[in-house]
């Protein structure tokens, strides 16, 4: 990464930090909504920049569209709590938890392969190898991700698109709109 | 809060956001389909193309409000995208057993560049499946709500 996008990177993750804890700390849930929309298109251009753009349509559409979306019609039908505090008052137990849990995760960190590290396992990898060789004879697709997906793990994807369906009903049933028995 | 008689959510008509969406809606759609149609040159596919297709009408539900949009876009059209979706993604992997290859196997049909045929389709599948289910979730979530209202059975 060159140096402008080291910065554009630090300044980022402050902002993607800055963004989850208003919106875990917040005491009015529209703010929070907000502020979780603002973490998940943080995060999304935290994706772009590493290369990773399918994910990050996935994360600004998804994360930051659709649930801030249904989020906001679910919080219609709740009450404000009263009072004039700015923040939520901070639960000691579940926040040692949540300490806890960030320190054992944060342990990982150092193994992880540096950003770009060309000896990392995942570009050394023999499938790696294979499917960057391969995918385009086989399969006529430019794109490597869609024809992992759609191809050579189409099975996979193919109970993917059943798992979305299977939600989308179970949404229906849930509300009562259909009768199935 | 308006004083609108279907409902007591807070729809307010505001000119600023019913403009805005008219003129963007239609370039969101069209981005939404081209990710789902070319997911296979370019980032994106049918998943990400049918959030952004979704989100597209979803926008035109928040500014010109729910029940217009509901009128507009049938429930039950909803539903025939969904099972439409999933059924030609499964239908094109039964069709490959129907050709003697295995199951989703695409280059089994005989067709030159079957194999991306058969991707483009089953991406286009996942896209109205995903489409589809934002959309009824969104429609369900806010329909369910004025429904308990109207019938009065709140605990």
């Amino acid at each position: 990464m060159t140096d402008v996008q080291l910065t554009l990177f630090a300044l980022l993750l402050a902002f993607v930090i800055f963004a989850a804890l208003a919106a875990a700390f917040l005491r009015d849930i529209l703010s929070a909504i907000i502020a979780f929309a603002g973490f998940s298109f943080g995060i999304a251009l935290v994706y772009v920049l590493l290369r990773a753009p399918d994910v990050a349509l996935t994360e600004a559409a998804v994360g930051a569209g659709v649930t801030t979306v249904l989020f906001l019609l679910t919080i219609v039908r709740t009450v404000r709590p009263g009072g004039d505090r700015l923040f939520e008052r901070i639960k000691w137990g579940p926040a040692a938890v949540a300490t806890a849990l960030v320190g054992v995760l944060l342990t990982t960190v150092r193994s992880l392969p540096r950003i770009g590290d060309p000896n990392s396992a995942v570009a050394t990898s023999e499938v790696t190898r294979y499917y960057l060789e391969n995918a385009y004879p086989q399969t006529d697709v430019e794109n490597v991700v869609t024809a992992v997906l759609a191809a050579y793990r189409g099975f996979d994807t193919l109970g993917e698109a059943a798992v979305v369906l299977a939600a989308g009903i179970a949404v229906l049933v849930v509300l009562r709109k259909e009768v199935y028995v | 809060m308006s004083s609108l008689d279907f409902s007591p959510r807070a729809y307010v008509e505001s000119t600023i956001i019913m403009t805005t969406v008219r003129v963007v809606s239609p370039f969101v759609f069209t981005f939404g389909l081209f990710v789902m149609f070319h997911g296979a040159e370019s980032a994106g596919g049918g998943f990400q193309g049918g959030a952004i297709v979704a989100s597209s009408i979803i926008m035109l539900a928040f500014a010109f409000g729910i029940e217009p949009t509901r009128e507009w876009l049938d429930d039950d059209f909803v539903r025939v995208v969904i099972g439409g979706g999933a059924s030609t993604f499964a239908l094109i992997g039964l069709g490959a057993l129907a050709f003697g290859g295995p199951f989703l196997n695409y280059s089994a049909y005989g067709i030159s560049h079957g194999v991306k045929y058969g991707i483009e389709l089953v991406e286009l599948g996942i896209g109205a499946i995903v489409a589809g289910v934002i959309v009824s979730l969104f429609m369900n979530l806010a329909a369910g709500f004025s429904d308990e209202e109207t019938d009065g059975d709140e605990a």
